[in-house]
């Protein structure tokens, strides 16, 4: 059971680098590869809505429930 | 006096310098101190040797705590806290204050107000313990704020 981050997928579809990214939300690259690679424990509404709003979406469209159990 | 986070660190690494003249002094002249006093207070022969053996057998444990103590200032100055390696120190310096009450209690059969000093490392050992534990939650969580984007 966990949260996966699917950033990634989403910055693809935007076609934005991470450092870019980085810089338009305002948290540091190394904050930002921690984030994309599922190593964050957890991640501010602040960091969300600066993610959404550059990314043009939905926090659904980022973040993603995996039930190992089924 | 312009007092700083850096002066007190040195302060208690001073402390520690203190601590281990004082035991050196004792692992070095203890025994003829010891004698002295068995002399003055007319102890029977041999007294003085038992408690040498009981206070060397309590000063490796010291050591041992004073050599942790000063890695663990060491790294509070570097800037690194709460870091397993720290709360790795604090246990083995909880048990040495232990292991020398425990000392301090057999040389109570030798001297009774060595009990006293018994009672105070198991207490020592106590507090030490609860620091421990506190900086043990207190890495978990510092843990997981590294890892809050």
């Amino acid at each position: 059971m966990e949260i996966l981050v699917n950033l990634d997928v989403m910055m693809a579809k935007r076609k934005i680098s991470a450092t870019e990214l980085a810089q338009r939300i305002d948290i540091t690259p190394a904050n930002l590869s921690i984030l994309k690679n599922n190593k964050a424990k957890a991640i501010r509404f602040s960091t969300l809505m600066a993610l959404c709003h550059e990314l043009q979406c939905q926090p659904g469209d980022i973040l993603e429930f995996v039930d190992d159990e089924e | 006096m312009n007092w700083n986070e850096d002066k007190s660190i040195s302060l208690s690494q001073g402390c520690v310098c203190a601590f281990a003249l004082l035991l050196a002094g004792l692992d070095g002249f203890g025994y003829w101190l010891l004698q002295l006093f068995a002399q003055m207070k007319g102890r029977e022969p041999g007294w003085g040797l038992a408690f040498y053996i009981a206070l060397l057998l309590g000063s490796v444990f010291g050591w041992l705590a004073l050599g942790k103590l000063w890695g663990l200032l060491k790294s509070i100055k570097a800037g690194q806290v709460f870091t397993a390696e720290n709360i790795r120190r604090m246990r083995v310096v909880s048990w040495c204050c232990g292991a020398a009450g425990l000392v301090c209690l057999g040389a109570g059969l030798l001297y009774l107000p060595c009990l006293v000093c018994a009672m105070a490392a198991g207490f020592m050992a106590l507090i030490v313990r609860i620091v421990k534990n506190a900086f043990q939650q207190a890495m978990l969580m510092k843990d997981e704020l590294d890892y809050t984007v």
